[in-house]
């Protein structure tokens, strides 16, 4: 893989667009942000870092609270918008979320490098300013900072702390949460307890004495596995069997949601946490939001809905979108894969990107980031699936010790090491440490937020780029005008989702005919522009819908009789597909 | 969206559910006739409070959408409520369904007055009454134009063109209600029924029927789009926003399940009170007397496939249908859990089945045995009317919600509906209700004739011939109670073969026992836009609610009906305990737990879902007691109405010494018992 720092680039770039940047106001300020995106940033870090860039950029950022966890932590939003093209509600949105599971952390740092490039970028290349120009961005970087700031500080494991902290009787004992797991041996991380066991079902693996292998038949054990470090703190004869919360936030959004008993870690209902409120809230909010990204990790997907196969896939028009971004998306991020989570991953039931898209017509992706490097290391055997691999839990292998050792250097592994259990007795605490696994070791965090970012940027440069065109009047006797009107899309997303159209979800797209002297008499859609056909269009007060929008790298043909004369201002108006105005002359 | 469709489509359509009855009053008059307006409910809930003020608290639970109060009334008796198995009466979830409300506080009048008398009931167990679950739809039902719609107060764009609640109705008759406009159109589809030209069908081009009118609903088209009334004020109605099967899309509903902040109040209430072990609703709702649902449960049931991949590396064939139980069975047989087990729960979870959608064989008896009991009463009280016209649960109702996710049993009643004299029928007639009581045997006796005779009657299919249900019954796949069932439930065709309009009956009860009043005659007025229209029709609440004079006798039935039903609830006892020494201070303790109560202590559907809580057993023992043998906790699934079940453990204890035993969960509070070692 390619190991170019782009940090040496960005930094290089710097000096080469400081005469640039000094054009733009809040310069000084903004050189001296400088982020860096070789360590964690816990939800105090991430405040800071959208600080000193609101500070630097005043203009284009805004950084807002949109709501606090369960302990009281500030979710943060970044809403970079350019005033000067225009307002907010005005342009197609595009939203980026991260770190909803509270251990999948470099969605945050993926999310927070995208704020930063755009800004960094504004003014010096092309492609960041026309972003930030004619788009409103909304960045969430962690949505669950409680268990992103435990994760980061705390004793944890590569797979918790997922859920958020609201507090659940897990084992139905009548108290909520107390019986979490332990660092024990105080590495810093939860690892694994074993206890040497005659009688046990693992024995040293001859190859490194600090892995096992199943006893076979015949053979003679050597250890039991005691599961992850922790003691009985209820005294119930189980241990770390009511750890903290044990929900999932990404099975509690509004769509298809299904109890519990159908859908693991649903909740109660959706939307019952203030997490998962805050975010519903700031997203409803923001009607022009039309494309997004929602962070997780891991195992190298760009994935789309919908997550349970019920309520059938989506709408094959949008289908053919996310399809041909997604393919794009293959090539910018190397070895990720484009999947359909029921399809291709498994049944998610109440997730995220189905709200966006099933209630609220957004073309959201979301993208497991960072591949397994140990895989990676040794090629794939015929015949072995991943997916029934991933079930069993891959077997510890030489390969990952090699990793361990000679690429980490030891910074993740903890050697086997006896301590004295409560109830156990004689144990060995030992294993491989929270950040060894899901999240990149730091050399790579780098590189997943830029081709991550790359790729986000890439969706929404695809958001819809509305536009007049081939206008031309002809006049007609009693001061009346045969307007023929092109609306156009210049990109790969339509300025309405199909889904938005075929379930009524918003207002359709429309055209408003401005003018003071001039009267909509009649619209029709140009069917043949040889033969001068039209089919009729409704309109009401020199209005008419564009009904189903204009489609992605398409046009839309009106004709329309307009009594009137001077100036008159066509504006095409969509709620999430952005604004486009001409005027014409009636003469 | 287009009225005309929503008008035709009865099923889905809450205006017709709004129209089902009665009285052409103005809001004074439905005061007059026992109704009580919301502020009224509220003031009648603090005068009780003060006058009880040891058994009664109130509380607020949440505020509507429209910023009004949602109250709760705590009936507890002496002693700590804490902790205690309680009930929950639930009422006028739908807004317009008033008498619910008032049937809500009678019980509560009736359990506090009674309870100087008898204790029994406060002492155990904890009543919790909402009368006022929709105040937003109620303050609306009481409204100067009645629209017979009850929405909470959240806007809602009905026809997503971006503009709120912009197209409502008008009573442009100046009659105080929203009833209809026929328009005579050539595009028309309705005709007046032959029988009675007040009431209208659709036209049956297979008669050579012409249509004759266009129907909307009173109103103008305000907004200039081409639609009647088609985004009218007031939102979501509150009992289709619950969470299960919830039906997406529909703005009506909400925009996803628990949307709404009253149905958020109310689960989270029912959250912070997982003791509540019994949920009684007074809605329109029969769920007594019709336990049909709303969604049908998937061919094949539980047979499933696997995924390729996974049945390769599990032994099973990818082409083949297996249950859940064999493809855990296989799972767990290849390791797959790597030393867990893989349970049938974690299979439908992998493979992405559904929810629940009937009600569970096992909680069928505790139903069945209810609606007999139920079906008495209505018998006693002249009110077997109820039965006919019995309505199941909705989509997102609250009451399908109770069973299916919080898993306790519920009980929703109507009270009251429309009362339909009965037809003369010949003696010898067969009707679904006598096919119900027959056996396979007795139903084959009947000839094929009869049989036939009897399909035609009900409007059967045509490919159910007599010969094909004979063949079916003798083959044992179908039995004769269940076709009765499927049969009595089908559609009458309207007006079909002379038969009455299915409204006539409500139109004739108007006629008698409302003076008329539940039917505006069809009476010419020059439309702004449509120009000359008729305007009539049923009132837009009718039949939701009762006269004055069926009332009191409809709830204090219901009411009374409800209070015997927690006799039912199950309760649980610690009926023996002894510790046996077995000699050198080790003793063999021996604990009885009994459901002492008549139903079960949890719903197969609760354990299903997981929200039944399993009966938690656990020994208090002290530092010097240890255990030889058994858990020092246990968990007991269920106890059955009556049952008993021993647990058992070796202990090795100080002579002398106690050791407690508790059995708890928070549906059936807690319960101990000590044992000295002797």
């Amino acid at each position: 893989m390619n190991k170019k720092t782009f940090f040496t680039t960005i930094g290089a770039a710097m000096i080469l667009l400081t005469g640039l940047l000094g054009l733009q106001p809040g310069l000084q300020a903004a050189e001296k942000v400088t982020l860096s995106f070789d360590h964690w940033y816990d939800n105090a870090a991430i405040a800071k870092a959208l600080m000193d860039l609101q500070a630097a950029y005043p203009q284009l950022l805004a950084v807002t609270s949109i709501g606090k966890s369960v302990q009281g932590r500030d979710i943060w939003a970044a809403v970079i918008n350019n005033p000067k093209t225009g307002p907010a509600d005005r342009k197609p949105g595009y939203y980026i979320d991260g770190n909803i599971h509270g251990n999948e952390i470099q969605g945050g740092e993926v999310a927070l490098y995208t704020v930063n490039y755009l800004l960094k970028n504004y003014g010096k290349t092309e492609f960041a300013t026309r972003l930030v120009d004619r788009l409103v961005f909304y960045v969430i970087p962690t949505m669950n900072p409680d268990s992103r700031d435990f994760y980061i500080h705390q004793a944890a494991d590569p797979n918790s702390p997922r859920t958020g902290w609201f507090p659940i009787d897990d084992d139905r004992d009548g108290l909520k949460d107390e019986d979490p797991p332990e660092d024990l041996d105080g590495d810093g991380s939860i690892t694994m307890m074993r206890k040497r066991d005659p009688l046990g079902r693992w024995r040293t693996s001859p190859d490194d004495p600090r892995l096992m292998v199943p006893v076979k038949p015949g053979e003679k054990g050597e250890w039991t596995m005691l599961g992850e470090e922790g003691i009985d703190n209820d005294g119930d004869g189980l241990l770390n069997e009511d750890g903290p919360g044990s929900y999932d936030m990404n099975r509690n959004f509004g769509y298809n949601w299904q109890p519990e008993y159908v859908q693991g870690g649903a909740g109660p209902y959706p939307f019952r946490w203030p997490e998962t409120k805050a975010v519903r809230d700031f997203i409803l909010a923001h009607p022009n939001i039309l494309g997004a990204q929602s962070y997780h990790n891991f195992g190298g997907m760009i994935l789309r809905g919908p997550g349970a196969k019920n309520l059938g896939d989506y709408n094959p028009a949008d289908i053919r979108v996310f399809d041909e971004i997604a393919k794009r998306g293959e090539k910018i991020i190397p070895g990720y894969t484009y999947t359909v989570v029921y399809r291709d991953m498994y049944t998610v039931y109440g997730g995220t990107i189905d709200f966006m898209y099933a209630n609220l017509g957004i073309f959201c992706f979301s993208n497991e980031l960072d591949t397994d490097l140990v895989a990676e290391m040794s090629p794939k055997k015929e015949g072995e699936d991943e997916g029934v691999m991933a079930m069993l839990g891959r077997e510890e292998n030489l390969d990952e010790m090699i990793f361990r050792d000679n690429v980490e250097m030891g910074e993740h592994y903890t050697a086997w090491k006896s301590y004295k259990h409560p109830l156990y007795g004689d144990i060995e605490i030992g294993g491989a440490g929270k950040f060894s696994a899901r999240v990149p070791p730091l050399f790579k965090l780098a590189e997943t937020c830029h081709r991550n970012a790359a790729f986000s940027l890439y969706h929404a440069d695809q958001m819809p780029v509305a536009a007049f065109e081939a206008i031309s009047v002809k006049k007609l006797e009693g001061g009346v005008f045969q307007v023929d009107v092109h609306v156009t899309n210049a990109k790969i997303t339509p300025t309405i989702s199909a889904q938005a159209v075929s379930q009524k979800l918003h207002r359709p797209d429309r055209i408003v005919v401005g003018g003071k002297n001039a009267a909509l008499l009649a619209v029709g859609e140009i069917q043949d522009r040889f033969l001068d056909r039209t089919f009729p269009v409704k309109s009401i007060k020199n209005t008419f819908d564009v009904d189903g929008g204009v489609p992605g790298r398409g046009r839309r043909e009106f004709r329309l009789l307009v009594k009137g004369s001077g100036a008159v201002t066509l504006t095409f108006e969509s709620l999430k597909g952005g604004t486009a105005e001409k005027t014409i002359e009636l003469k | 969206m287009n009225p005309f469709r929503r008008i035709s489509n009865v099923s889905l359509c809450l205006f017709i559910a709004g129209a089902l009855t009665a009285t052409g009053q103005t809001p004074a008059a439905k005061k007059a006739a026992g109704f009580r307006l919301p502020a009224e409910i509220t003031g009648a809930m603090n005068v009780l409070a003060g006058k009880y003020p040891a058994l009664v608290r109130m509380e607020v639970i949440g505020k509507s959408a429209g910023g009004r109060d949602i109250p709760m009334l705590r009936l507890a008796g002496a002693g700590k409520p804490e902790g205690r198995p309680a009930v929950l009466v639930a009422a006028n979830v739908e807004g317009g369904h008033v008498i619910g409300t008032e049937a809500a506080l009678r019980m509560a009048e009736k359990i506090l007055d009674g309870y100087a008398k008898d204790q029994t009931l406060l002492d155990t167990r904890t009543v919790f009454i909402a009368p006022l679950l929709n105040p937003d739809g109620m303050e609306a039902y009481f409204a100067a134009v009645r629209t017979g719609r009850f929405g909470n107060g959240r806007s809602v764009d009905e026809d997503a063109d971006g503009a709120m609640d912009e197209d409502g109705f008008e009573d442009l008759n100046k009659d105080g209600m929203i009833t209809r406009m026929r328009v005579k159109d050539p595009e028309g589809k309705w005709i007046p029924d032959p029988k009675e030209p007040r009431l209208l069908r659709l036209a049956d081009p297979k008669k050579a029927e012409k249509g004759i009118f266009k129907v909307y609903t009173e109103g103008t088209d305000n907004d200039g789009d081409g639609q009647y009334n088609e985004d009218p004020p007031g939102g979501v109605q509150l009992n289709r926003n619950y969470p299960h099967d919830f039906e997406y899309f529909v703005k009506t509903a909400g925009l996803y399940p628990v949307s709404e902040p009253e149905s958020i109040a109310l689960l989270n209430f029912m959250e912070v009170h997982p003791e509540i072990g019994l949920v009684l609703s007074f809605s329109s709702e029969n769920t007594i007397l019709n336990q049909q649902q709303t969604a049908q449960a998937k061919a094949g049931g539980d047979k499933v496939r696997v995924p390729k991949d996974l049945a390769g590396y599990i032994g099973l064939e990818a082409d083949r249908d297996y249950s859940l139980k064999e493809i855990a069975a296989a799972a767990n047989a290849a390791g797959l859990g790597g030393g867990m087990e893989i349970t049938e729960e974690m299979i439908a979870g992998f493979l992405g089945q559904g929810p629940a959608v009937q009600i569970d064989q096992a909680d069928q008896p505790m139903f069945e045995a209810a609606a007999k009991d139920y079906k008495d009463m209505l018998k006693t009280a002249k009110m077997e009317g109820l039965e006919k016209h019995a309505r199941g649960v909705g989509k997102g109702s609250f009451a399908a919600y109770v069973y299916f996710q919080y898993g306790v049993p519920v009980f929703s009643a109507d009270l009251w509906q429309v009362p339909e004299a009965k037809k003369e029928e010949p003696a010898d007639k067969i009707t679904a209700d006598k096919l119900k009581e027959m056996t396979d045997e007795q139903f084959l006796a009947l000839g094929e004739e009869k049989i036939a005779a009897f399909l035609k009657d009900v409007g059967a299919p045509p490919n159910m011939t007599a010969k094909v249900i004979m063949e079916a019954v003798k083959g044992g796949k179908l039995k004769t109670a269940q076709m009765a069932e499927m049969l009595a439930k089908m559609p009458k065709k309207p007006g079909a073969d002379g038969e009455d309009h299915p409204d006539a009956y409500k139109l004739k009860w108007s006629d008698t026992a409302l003076k008329g009043t539940g039917f505006a005659p069809w009476t010419p007025f020059k439309h702004p836009q449509l120009g000359d229209v008729e305007i009539g029709g049923f009132a837009p609440d009718f039949g939701l609610n009762p006269p004055p004079e069926e009332m009191e006798g409809a709830i204090a039935a219901h009411v009374d009906f409800y209070l015997k039903l927690m006799d039912n609830l199950p309760v649980l006892e610690i009926t023996g305990l002894k510790a046996e020494p077995l000699g050198g201070d080790t003793y063999k303790l021996t604990a009885l737990f009994s459901n002492t109560g008549k139903w079960p202590t949890s719903t197969a559907q609760g354990r299903r879902a997981r929200t039944a809580w399993p009966i938690r057993v656990s020994l208090v023992l002290d530092k010097a007691q240890t255990l030889f043998s058994g858990q020092p906790t246990v968990s007991i699934p269920l106890l059955s109405g009556g049952e008993t079940k021993k647990l058992e453990w070796t202990i090795r204890a100080a002579k002398g010494s106690n050791i407690t035993v508790r059995a708890w969960t928070p549906k059936l509070g807690t319960v101990a018992s000590t044992v000295v070692m002797n």
